[in-house]
């Protein structure tokens, strides 16, 4: 088990090498002088440009500018960000905390969402309520996140007034040490049910399928037979079998969702990593378009590999580190 | 692995995603006060968080949005009539050369620190602003004063041209006549600072600045909020709000459904289509910009042939665009001068549409219908409005046989596109800018954008150059008298647009905002909506 965490933490390397290599080599490639949209503005003295370009290194030849950019990430320096002239990792630990906790509400509803949504559906096969949520869920997960973000906005805070319109909420609770704050709870409701509902409907149609295939096993049957109650049996046993494919799913959706994030927090005004991303590739800010693609790469590789890690406690037939049993 | 209860096992899936979520909200409303009835707070929106708040950084004007309540230079402008007026400087004298400035400064400026502003801390800042190292892109604007092209080049210690006689006393002397140079002080960049904040190779000044204007800054929250408490010790008195809240909102939509919720108490936008909550709220007022497409006149077919620049200018319909296609915000242009500058021309003819004309025009170019004329391409920086422009602009250019291809890309693109260098023109054949004066003067438009000293990125992108027009530019800044220099312009203006047609004239921008009909003491200004003094509002709320 240990050797299979080291092993897949080594697995990482590579991937966040290539990621970085992959976002260095677009941003080097998109038209566009960093230095030009450093000094602003309209009217530039070249001299100043000269400097800003000497100061950066953005004369040197592009292998010569790979390899320092390399050497920099080896020592674990993400360097400065051109237009605010602080460190990446301080603009990145301004934002990350928004968008984890985003991303990590959106998870929860999802899974917890789709498995109600998906059960429901499965217990009322061919009725009215399996039609309506599969609709649902194929709505869900067409419809763009920018579009439902603002139909939320206008249902549930412009006209109905429950939540607030947007943003992150200006009095949550400062974390100690990090001097990071909280967000508002009513302020983070909108946000994650608005990125929530991209894979819930996904979830929910593999939950379905996967009661309806495992609705029909033996071992449902035994356990009928062994007195146990309709409800008991689809949940003791049922449910628990179907999860498996479940956790798979709610782990790739992880990629769209962050992809999602990037949307939502424009719609939502929500301080997060996908807006100071977004905002980053404007400026041309390369140190920090560079860190913030390193730091989503990261987090995606991580969560899946505590999703797998996850797979022997729902399933003790699954061993990690083993080829499956023939 | 160790074997887990079933039951444990069951349960740790879904707590593992909701665990860390809920506890941290334990405790979190309670930490918040309850607002003081009294409390004035001013909410307004900013698109993004700003690029920077040092002074000598500052280029853009959400930047200036909150820079201009922190600091404060040795002169203002007054925000409605544009003239410039006392700030840490109480008085000054000129000399009749026109070379020297004296300053007499206030006793009573402190910065933010609790320090008191001395003649030394003008001194020194003008220095750093010109120093090499500060790399700052606006060190034009100090850049008439005597010495400085020895100092930036590091051929010197000290800035010849500034002497400080007494703690209250400051001299700054010309190399030769500058007009607007007053007007230029006035400008965010040349604001005071305090050494001993500034002269920090961590730079901790980036996300602490300090100042001696109306607002010191309480906090600043990436991509959140930036807030801005009143200064007690301000000069002119402490300012009526007690904070002001910048809430960052990148999408307009999320903004105006926010400012309806009254989480904002103005909107720097104002929707295309207007809903009766809102329509008491708007305010419009002329801003000092204009709109063009501009010619690159170094590259076929607009190299030479005015004809051809005519004949565009008069196929477009710019009533048609500014008032049915996208209305509120811009007015039809006729030429360079916007309304208010000093040097405006309300007789200037400009290029009212006229199909006609633009037809026979285009045949003495030598392209009749558009013959021989291989396509044109248009360049836009990625906006919804720019797309609307250049359509309309390839509409009535096909009208006449003049076909156009747009290019639109971001905004990095575009100005490689566009710039070009000083010796070689840029790709863009014609692209879309909107030039805001920096100054309210004639000379921050057509001297920056048009002299041919300043051809390629320093702001002369069309590469024009004629002696006659460039002549004239020089002559009004080396002249004191308001009323002949902006007979010089006026003229120079004439020139460019009348006889060269170095654009087609689009528009002269105007602000447009919305206020809640609570906020007070509001001063609308040319300069924009960013810059309506802060420190002179109030909140009148019924009851409140």
């Amino acid at each position: 088990m240990t050797a299979y965490l080291i092993r897949r933490l080594m697995g990482l390397l590579p991937v966040l090498l290539a990621a970085a290599t992959l976002v260095w080599a677009l941003l080097f490639l998109i038209p566009g002088d960093p230095a030009r949209l450093m000094a602003g503005g309209r009217a530039v003295d070249p001299e100043v440009l000269r400097a800003i370009r000497a100061e950066w290194g953005l004369d040197d030849p592009a292998a010569v500018q790979y390899l320092r950019y390399l050497g920099r990430l080896l020592r674990g320096d993400l360097g400065t960000s051109y237009v605010q002239g602080r460190k990446v990792t301080a603009v990145i630990g301004d934002h990350l905390l928004p968008t984890v906790l985003l991303a990590m509400a959106a998870v929860a509803l999802s899974a917890g969402g789709g498995l109600l949504l998906g059960s429901l559906a499965a217990f009322r096969r061919g009725k009215a309520i399996d039609a309506l949520v599969m609709a649902l869920a194929m709505l869900g997960a067409s419809a763009p996140v920018f579009w439902v973000g603002l139909l939320l906005i206008l249902v549930f805070a412009a006209r109905l007034r429950w939540l607030p319109v947007m943003g992150y909420g200006l009095d949550g609770a400062m974390l100690p040490w990090l001097h990071v704050r909280l967000p508002e709870w009513n302020h983070l409701v909108l946000p994650a049910v608005t990125l929530a509902l991209v894979s819930m409907g996904a979830v929910a149609r593999v939950v379905r399928a996967s009661l309806l295939d495992s609705g029909s096993g033996a071992f449902l049957v035994t356990a009928s037979a062994k007195g146990n109650g309709r409800l008991r049996v689809f949940v003791r046993h049922a449910l628990r079998n179907a999860l498996v494919p479940v956790l798979t799913v709610v782990g790739l959706s992880l990629g769209t969702l962050l992809g999602g994030a990037v949307a939502t927090e424009f719609v939502f005004a929500w301080p997060g990593l996908g807006k100071a991303l977004v905002r980053a590739i404007a400026l041309k800010d390369l140190p920090v378009v560079e860190g913030c693609v390193l730091t989503l790469t990261a987090f995606f590789v991580l969560v899946n590999l505590a999703v797998d890690m996850l797979y022997p406690i729902l399933d003790p037939r699954i061993q990690l580190g083993r080829s499956a049993p023939g | 692995m160790r074997r887990v209860p079933r039951s444990a096992r069951a349960a740790l899936v879904v707590a593992c995603a909701l665990a860390a979520i809920s506890p941290l909200y334990v405790g979190c409303r309670a930490t918040q006060a309850p607002e003081s009835r009294a409390e004035q707070v001013y909410r307004f929106r900013l698109r993004e968080d700003p690029p920077t708040l040092d002074p000598a950084q500052v280029t853009d004007n959400l930047s200036e949005a909150v820079l201009v309540n922190l600091f404060r230079g040795l002169v203002s402008m007054d925000p409605a009539t544009l003239a410039v007026v006392p700030a840490v400087a109480e008085s000054w004298t000129v000399s009749p050369d026109g070379l020297t400035y004296t300053f007499r400064l206030r006793d009573d400026v402190v910065f933010h620190n609790g320090r008191r502003v001395i003649a030394e801390d003008v001194a020194w800042s003008f220095e750093r602003l010109l120093r090499p190292a500060t790399k700052s892109p606006r060190r034009w604007l100090l850049e008439p004063l005597d010495g400085a092209a020895d100092f930036t080049a590091g051929r010197s210690e000290h800035l010849s041209g500034i002497s400080v006689g007494d703690e209250r006393t400051i001299s700054l002397r010309l190399a030769k006549p500058f007009a607007p140079f007053l007007g230029m002080l006035t400008m965010p960049a040349a604001a005071i600072v305090p050494r001993e904040v500034y002269d920090d190779p961590a730079r901790a000044y980036l996300r602490a600045p300090v100042g001696c204007g109306p607002f010191r800054l309480a906090r600043w929250e990436q991509s959140n909020v930036i807030e801005l408490q009143a200064f007690d010790r301000f000069y002119e008195g402490r300012p009526k709000l007690d904070r002001v809240l910048v809430r960052i909102i990148e999408n307009r939509q999320t903004a105006l459904e926010e400012y309806r919720a009254g989480g904002l108490d103005s909107l720097d936008e104002v929707p295309r289509e207007m809903t009766p909550d809102i329509r008491d709220d708007v305010r419009r007022y002329p801003f000092m910009g204009v709109g063009y497409l501009g010619f690159n006149l170094d590259r076929p077919p607009f190299k030479g042939n005015a004809d051809l620049r005519k004949a565009i200018n008069f196929a477009v319909d710019k009533e048609y665009l500014w008032n049915v296609l996208l209305p509120g915000g811009n007015s039809p242009a006729r030429g360079i001068i916007p309304p208010g500058i000093p040097g405006y021309d309300p007789s200037l003819p400009g290029y009212p549409h006229d199909e006609a004309k633009a037809r026979a025009l285009l045949a003495k170019a030598g392209y009749p219908s558009g013959k021989g004329l291989k396509p044109i391409s248009l360049w836009v920086n990625t906006s919804d409005d720019n797309r609307v422009i250049a359509q309309q602009v390839q509409a009535d250019l096909g009208k006449i046989g003049v076909p156009v291809t747009i290019r639109e890309v971001d905004w990095g693109a575009y100005l490689k596109a566009v710039e070009g260098t000083p010796e070689e023109s840029g790709e863009a054949q014609m692209f879309r800018f909107g030039w805001y004066l920096d100054y309210p003067d004639a000379d921050a438009v057509l001297r920056l954008t048009l002299h041919s000293r300043n051809i390629g990125p320093l702001g002369n992108y069309f590469r024009y150059r004629n002696a006659a027009f460039d002549r004239l530019v020089d002559e009004a800044l080396a002249l004191t008298d308001p009323g002949a220099r902006a007979e010089r312009y006026r003229e120079a203006e004439r020139i460019a647009v009348m006889d060269d047609a170095v654009w087609l004239f689009l528009n002269y921008f105007e602000s447009a905002t919305l206020f809640k009909s609570h906020v007070k003491g509001v001063v609308l200004t040319p300069l924009g909506e960013f810059r309506i003094p802060l420190e002179r509002l109030w909140i009148e709320k019924a009851g409140g």
